[in-house]
């Protein structure tokens, strides 16, 4: 008797499901991610009290030296020359946008006077929300410090 | 002689898959959080136009020297002082103001630090909120000069 030709099975992986890990992972990200607008290398002070930014919030920046960039949140930031145009470009986000949140990034080791011009400006400008941009304090660090 | 044939088992583990997927989602939830996206959040007082009138025998004025010293209410006082120095006068009176005012040559991070020991006042043992705040150097000139 005749055997039957055996039917070899073609090995295959079950890659059904792995789309749909791929589509969680890019969800995941695509709900999570915000863009950095503000390359800016500074060193940001410390505090133990830190609150969320809400995403797309006005960026000024002001680096050790006292010169500031701005960004609306969306565009990369660009360098103004002065806080006049600070002022004008503050206006500007209030006015398409009233309610914005501005998020200052300064230096911690900058000059109080290029940060007081910077506030002065938002205020004028009728900002509602001004966030301090911080790293985290930690316990350590705070010993350290002190 | 006659050679046995082993069985290979022709199947790829997947059972690990998960395992990578999962520490992926781990490793990226870790790593987003650590970027700086957080900050100390300040409302600057809404009617500007209206300024209220604050006396300075009425509030705490916390003055910050050009190398970051402070200086409360014309006497020098470390930052750990700060709130206990307050203590008994906000819980007399807590709608007392509280100034801020840097020296334009003192650093930020200074700044930031008493706004940071201010607002977490509450938890360090004052009754009420601290009412900061923090008048610009145009404001000072428009109001007490």
């Amino acid at each position: 008797m005749r055997l039957q030709a055996r039917l070899r099975s073609q090995p295959t992986i079950p890659t059904a499901s792995m789309a749909d890990i791929a589509f969680l992972l890019i969800i995941f990200f695509m709900l999570t991610i915000s863009f950095e607008v503000d390359k800016t290398q500074l060193t940001l002070p410390k505090t133990e009290l830190r609150t969320e930014i809400p995403k797309k919030a006005a960026y000024v920046s002001v680096d050790k030296e006292g010169r500031l960039r701005v960004s609306d949140g969306e565009e990369m930031s660009a360098l103004v020359p002065g806080v006049e145009d600070v002022l004008s470009f503050a206006a500007g986000v209030v006015a398409m946008e009233p309610g914005k949140a501005f998020v200052l990034k300064a230096d911690h080791d900058t000059d109080y006077r290029h940060v007081d011009e910077v506030i002065d400006a938002l205020k004028r400008a009728k900002a509602e929300m001004i966030y301090l941009l911080s790293d985290q304090e930690t316990v350590d660090a705070a010993i350290g410090g002190g | 002689m006659k050679m046995k044939r082993r069985d290979v088992d022709d199947e790829i583990p997947t059972a690990s898959m998960a395992d990578i997927a999962f520490l992926l989602i781990i490793y990226f939830m870790v790593t987003t959080t650590f970027t700086a996206t957080r900050g100390l959040d300040f409302a600057p007082p809404k009617d500007d136009d209206n300024p209220p009138m604050i006396e300075k025998e009425d509030s705490v004025l916390i003055e910050i020297q050009p190398r970051g010293d402070l200086v409360v209410d014309q006497k020098p006082m470390e930052l750990d002082a700060l709130i206990d120095y307050l203590k008994p006068k906000l819980d007399r009176n807590p709608a007392k103001p509280v100034i801020i005012r840097p020296d334009p040559a003192a650093p930020y991070g200074a700044m930031v630090d008493v706004m940071d020991e201010l607002r977490q006042g509450k938890e360090k043992g004052l009754k009420e909120e601290v009412r900061i705040s923090l008048p610009t150097q145009r404001e000072i000139d428009a109001l007490w000069f």
